[in-house]
C-alpha cells in the first residue's frame, strides 16, 4: 500500500515536472518574479534612510548669521538645500511640483532682532503628504532650530556670568536618549523589506498552488492527473505540489539569507527561527491555496480570489499601520492571514530577540493552517473526476 | 476634386461607423464576461471602501507604553502624568525594574518604555542636565514616530518649566527669562496633510492604483479569453478585421475609457470627500489629468495583453506589480532618493505619473500647469503606447496567419502521407500556448 502510494506520488511528480518544462510561465511565476523582487527591494532602499532630501530656503534677511544657519542645516545628513527662493508663494509652488519637501523662511531683520533680544522666529513648512520625507525633515529641521537657539542661549548666559556647569542645565534641563530596539539606525529597509519579501512570496505561493491544480480543471486534464496518481487524491496533490514546495522553500531561505546575511539586518535570536518560520509559512499558504481552488474549482475565480487575499496580506501583516489601532472586526479578520503570525515571529525572533518560547503559539497557528485542505479534499476530488465546473 | 472629397468623407463615415460598432461590441463582451464584470465593476466599487475602512484611524492614539520610574521625585511623577495626558501615549503600567518592563515589551503589551533613572532626581535638584531613556518598538515606523513625538512634547514642556525656575534662581525672571529660554522660537507649519495622517498619505496613491490595476487585469483577461476562444489563439479575428487594426484598437479602448471615466469620478472625487481624505484639487484640473492617464493606461494594457496567451496569465505574472507600482509612484520612499535606474523604470508606467499628478492636484492643490511634467509624460505615453499597441496587433496577426498557413500545409501533408507522427507533433506544438 505505502509502496504503491509512493510510486503514485513519484509518477505524478514526474508528470508535473514535465508540465512545468512545457511553459515559461512556471519559471516566471516562481524564480522570475522572486528574483525581480529581490533586486527591486534590496536596491530601492539601498542607503537605508533617505538622505539629502531637497528643501528650499526663503531668506529675507541675507546676513552672515542667517547664511551660517543655512550652512548648518545643509550639513545635516537628511537635508539638502537645493534652492533659494524669494517668497513663500514661490516655495509653495515648488512644493506642489514635488521639487522640495520642506522650506524654511527667515524673516527680514532676523539677525538684528536676535542681537537686540527681540526673539525673531524661524518658520519652517513641511509637506506631510509624503509622510516619510515629511517626518524625517521635521525632525532634522526642528533639531537644527533648537541648536541655533542653544548657541545663542550659551552666549547670553556666559555674558551674564552664569557658572559654566550650570549653563547646560539651563539650556537643556531634560534630555531623552533614545534606544531604537533592534533597528538602531532606523533603517527603512528593516521596517519594510523584511516583510515585503515574505509578502511577495505568499502571493506567488498562493497563485502557484492554485494555477497548477486549476489549469487541470480548466483544460479538462484532471482525470488524467488523478489516474497518474492511482486515483489517490492525496498522492495527486503531494506529487503535484512538491516541486513548488521545494522551489518556494529554497526561495524563502535565499530571501532570509539576503536579508539577515547579505544586508546584515538584525536577527537577535539567530536565523534558525526565521528559517523554520519560513518553511511553515510556505506550507500554510500552499494549504490556503488548496482551500481556495477546492472551494472555487474554477481557475479564473480562484486566481482573482488569491490575488485579492494575497494583496491584502500587506495591509493585515501589521508592519505598516499597526493592527491594534484598526477597527475591531478588522483586527479579528487579520488573524486569518498567516503573514500576521509570521510578522509576530519576526518581531520576537529577529527584532527583539526574545526566547523562542514567546513565539511557539504563532508557529503552531501557522502550522494549523496546513490542516485546511481536509475541508475541501472530497470536493476537489469530485471536481477533478466530474469536471462539472465552468472552465471559462 | 469634389468627388474625391465626397468619397473621403464617405470613407470616414464608414470608418467611424465601424469603430462605433467595435465599441458597442466590446461593451457587450465586457458585460457578458463574469470575471471581467467582477473586476471592472465590483473591485472598483469595493476596494476604495475596504481600504478606507481599514485605515480609518489616521494616526496612532493612546499607544500603550511602560514606565520605570526609579527617581520618584516631584518632576518624574509630573513627567509620567503629562505623558499619560498626551494624545499619542497611554501609560499602560509602571514597573519597578527595567527588566519587568522589557517583559511587557516582549509580550507586546507596550510599544515603548520610558526609563527614568535614580540620578534623574539628583540632577534635577542640583541644576544639572537630567537624562531619561526612551526605548522604541521599531516593528513599525508609526510606533517609532508616535513614541518619539509623545515623549518629545513632554520633555520640551517640562524642560521649559525647569528652565524658567533655574533662571529665576540666577536672578533672571520675566521678559528676560523668556528671551533666554527661547531666543529664536521656531514655528513649524505642516502645510498639507496637517495631521500627519496615514491614510491621507497612502490611500490617494492606492486609489490611482485601483483604477490602473483593475483596468490592466480586465483588459488582459479579455484579450486572453479572445485568444483562448479563437480557433488560432489570436486576439483579433483575422479575416474580419484585416487592415483595420487602428479601428479595433480605438473602438475597444473607447469602451474601456467610457466605463473608467465614470469610475474615476467616484474613486478620485467622491471617495476622498466621503472619507475626509485630502481633496483640495480643482475638478477641471483633475479631469485634465485623468483623461491622458486613462488613455495611456488603456493603450499600455492593450499592448501588454497581446503577449499574454491566457485569461489568467496577466494576474499570475503582474499581480505583484500592484505593490511594485506603489513604490515606483514615489509616495513612500521619496522619488528624490530613488536610484536613477528605478526612476527610469517607473517612468514607463502611466501609474507613476498618475499617482504623482493626482497627489499634487488632489492633496497639494496644484493646477495643471504646475504638474506639466506629469501631464506631458502621460500624453507622450499615450502616443507611444498607441503605436506600440497597433504594432503589436499587427505582429500578432502576422504571426498567427503564418501559423494558420503552416497548419493548412500540415493537414494537407497528413492526408497525403501515411507517416502521421511528424505533422501531428507539429500541430500539437501549435496548440500549446507559449508563455
Amino acid at each position: 500500500m505505502s509502496h504503491s502510494f509512493f510510486s503514485a506520488v513519484t509518477k505524478t511528480l514526474r508528470r508535473e515536472l514535465q508540465r512545468m518544462k512545457s511553459r515559461p510561465l512556471y519559471f516566471i511565476c516562481t524564480v522570475g518574479v522572486m528574483s525581480f523582487c529581490f533586486l527591486f527591494f534590496l536596491t530601492l532602499f539601498s542607503p537605508g534612510q533617505p538622505t539629502a532630501m531637497p528643501i528650499a530656503i526663503v531668506d529675507h534677511d541675507q546676513t552672515p548669521s542667517t547664511r551660517s544657519f543655512i550652512r548648518n542645516l545643509s550639513a545635516t545628513q537628511q537635508v539638502k538645500v537645493v534652492m533659494q527662493l524669494n517668497n513663500q508663494a514661490e516655495a509653495r509652488k515648488e512644493m506642489q511640483k514635488g521639487n522640495i519637501y520642506a522650506f524654511v523662511e527667515v524673516k527680514h531683520g532676523f539677525t538684528a532682532d536676535a542681537i537686540a533680544n527681540r526673539r525673531p522666529t524661524i518658520v519652517f513648512y513641511v509637506n506631510d503628504t509624503y509622510l516619510i520625507a515629511g517626518s524625517l525633515l521635521y525632525k532634522d529641521i526642528s533639531y537644527m532650530s533648537a541648536l541655533a537657539s542653544a548657541s545663542m542661549q550659551q552666549k547670553v548666559l556666559r555674558a551674564k556670568g552664569v557658572n559654566e556647569s550650570q549653563i547646560m542645565g539651563i539650556i537643556q534641563p531634560i534630555i531623552s536618549d533614545t534606544h531604537l530596539i533592534g533597528n538602531p539606525w532606523a533603517n527603512y529597509g528593516v521596517y519594510l523589506i523584511t516583510l515585503l519579501l515574505p509578502g511577495v512570496l505568499q502571493l506567488m505561493v498562493l497563485l502557484m498552488t492554485i494555477f497548477p491544480i486549476g489549469v487541470e480543471l480548466k483544460e479538462k486534464t484532471s482525470r488524467e492527473w488523478l489516474r497518474t496518481a492511482n486515483k489517490s487524491m492525496a498522492a495527486a496533490l503531494i506529487g503535484k505540489l512538491l516541486p513548488y514546495t521545494v522551489i518556494f522553500i529554497l526561495l524563502g531561505i535565499i530571501s532570509n539569507i539576503l536579508l539577515y546575511g547579505f544586508m546584515h539586518y538584525p536577527t537577535q535570536a539567530g536565523i534558525g527561527g526565521m528559517f523554520l518560520a519560513t518553511i511553515i509559512y510556505i506550507l500554510a499558504y500552499q494549504a490556503i491555496g488548496i482551500l481556495i481552488i477546492g472551494t472555487l474549482p474554477v481557475l479564473r475565480d480562484s486566481v482573482a480570489m488569491a490575488a485579492l487575499y494575497g494583496l491584502f496580506a500587506f495591509t493585515f501583516a501589521g508592519f505598516t499601520f499597526p493592527i491594534e489601532q484598526m477597527p475591531y472586526p478588522v483586527q479579528i479578520f487579520s488573524e486569518i492571514f498567516p503573514i500576521r503570525h509570521y510578522f509576530r515571529i519576526y518581531v520576537n525572533q529577529a527584532l527583539h530577540g526574545t526566547s523562542i518560547s514567546y513565539s511557539y503559539a504563532y508557529y503552531l497557528i501557522m502550522l494549523a493552517f496546513t490542516l485546511l485542505p481536509a475541508l475541501v479534499f472530497y470536493r476537489l476530488k469530485k471536481a477533478a473526476i466530474y469536471m462539472n465546473y465552468p472552465t471559462k | 476634386m469634389r468627388l474625391v472629397l465626397q468619397s473621403e468623407i464617405k470613407k470616414l463615415q464608414v470608418n467611424c461607423k465601424e469603430t462605433f460598432h467595435i465599441f458597442l461590441n466590446e461593451l457587450k463582451v465586457v458585460s457578458r464576461d463574469r470575471g471581467v464584470v467582477v473586476i471592472f465593476i465590483l473591485a472598483v466599487l469595493a476596494y476604495p471602501l475596504l481600504y478606507n475602512v481599514v485605515y480609518k484611524q489616521e494616526t496612532l492614539s493612546k499607544l500603550p507604553v511602560a514606565v520605570v520610574d526609579n527617581a520618584l521625585c516631584h518632576e518624574s511623577t509630573e513627567f509620567v502624568r503629562h505623558l499619560n495626558a498626551t494624545p499619542e501615549l497611554n501609560v499602560y503600567g509602571t514597573y519597578p525594574t527595567l527588566s519587568e518592563a522589557r517583559e511587557a515589551f516582549a509580550l507586546r503589551q507596550v510599544h515603548g518604555i520610558i526609563y527614568i533613572p535614580s540620578d534623574f532626581a539628583r540632577n534635577v535638584n542640583t541644576g544639572q542636565k537630567a537624562t531619561l531613556s526612551v526605548y522604541c518598538d521599531m516593528s513599525s515606523f508609526l510606533y517609532y514616530r508616535t513614541v518619539l513625538q509623545g515623549t518629545n512634547h513632554v520633555v520640551l514642556d517640562l524642560g521649559k518649566n525647569i528652565q524658567l525656575k533655574r533662571l529665576s534662581e540666577q536672578g533672571i525672571a520675566g521678559e528676560a527669562a523668556q528671551i533666554i529660554a527661547e531666543p529664536v522660537p521656531y514655528n513649524d507649519v505642516v502645510l498639507f496633510n496637517e495631521t500627519g495622517g496615514y491614510s491621507s498619505f497612502l490611500v490617494p496613491a492606492v486609489l490611482i492604483l485601483i483604477l490602473y490595476q483593475t483596468l490592466f487585469f480586465g483588459i488582459t483577461i479579455l484579450a486572453g479569453t479572445a485568444r483562448e476562444e479563437n480557433r488560432f489563439h489570436v486576439l483579433v479575428n483575422t479575416s474580419e478585421h484585416k487592415g483595420k487594426i487602428l479601428r479595433v484598437v480605438l473602438g475597444k479602448s473607447a469602451a474601456y475609457f467610457m466605463i473608467y471615466l465614470a469610475w474615476s469620478i467616484y474613486v478620485l472625487k467622491v471617495i476622498p470627500v466621503l472619507f475626509q481624505l485630502p481633496h483640495i484639487g480643482n475638478s477641471i484640473d483633475l479631469i485634465g489629468l485623468i483623461i491622458p492617464f486613462l488613455i495611456a493606461s488603456i493603450f499600455f494594457s492593450m499592448t501588454i495583453s497581446v503577449f499574454l496567451p491566457n485569461r489568467e496569465t496577466g494576474m499570475l505574472i503582474f499581480g505583484i506589480f500592484s505593490l511594485i507600482l506603489l513604490f515606483l509612484g514615489g509616495v513612500s520612499w521619496p522619488l528624490s532618493n530613488m536610484p536613477g535606474f528605478w526612476r527610469a523604470f517607473g517612468w514607463i508606467f502611466p501609474s507613476t505619473h498618475g499617482i504623482q499628478g493626482y497627489i499634487k492636484i488632489n492633496s497639494l492643490g496644484a493646477d495643471i500647469q504646475t504638474i506639466s511634467s506629469e501631464y506631458h509624460s502621460l500624453w507622450i505615453q499615450t502616443v507611444i503606447y498607441l503605436f506600440l499597441c497597433v504594432w503589436a496587433y499587427h505582429w500578432q496577426i502576422k504571426k498567427s496567419s503564418a501559423k494558420a498557413r503552416l497548419r493548412q500545409m500540415a493537414s494537407r501533408k497528413k492526408e497525403l502521407t501515411i507517416d502521421k507522427t511528424a505533422p501531428l507533433t507539429n500541430s500539437k506544438k501549435d496548440h500549446t500556448p507559449e508563455a
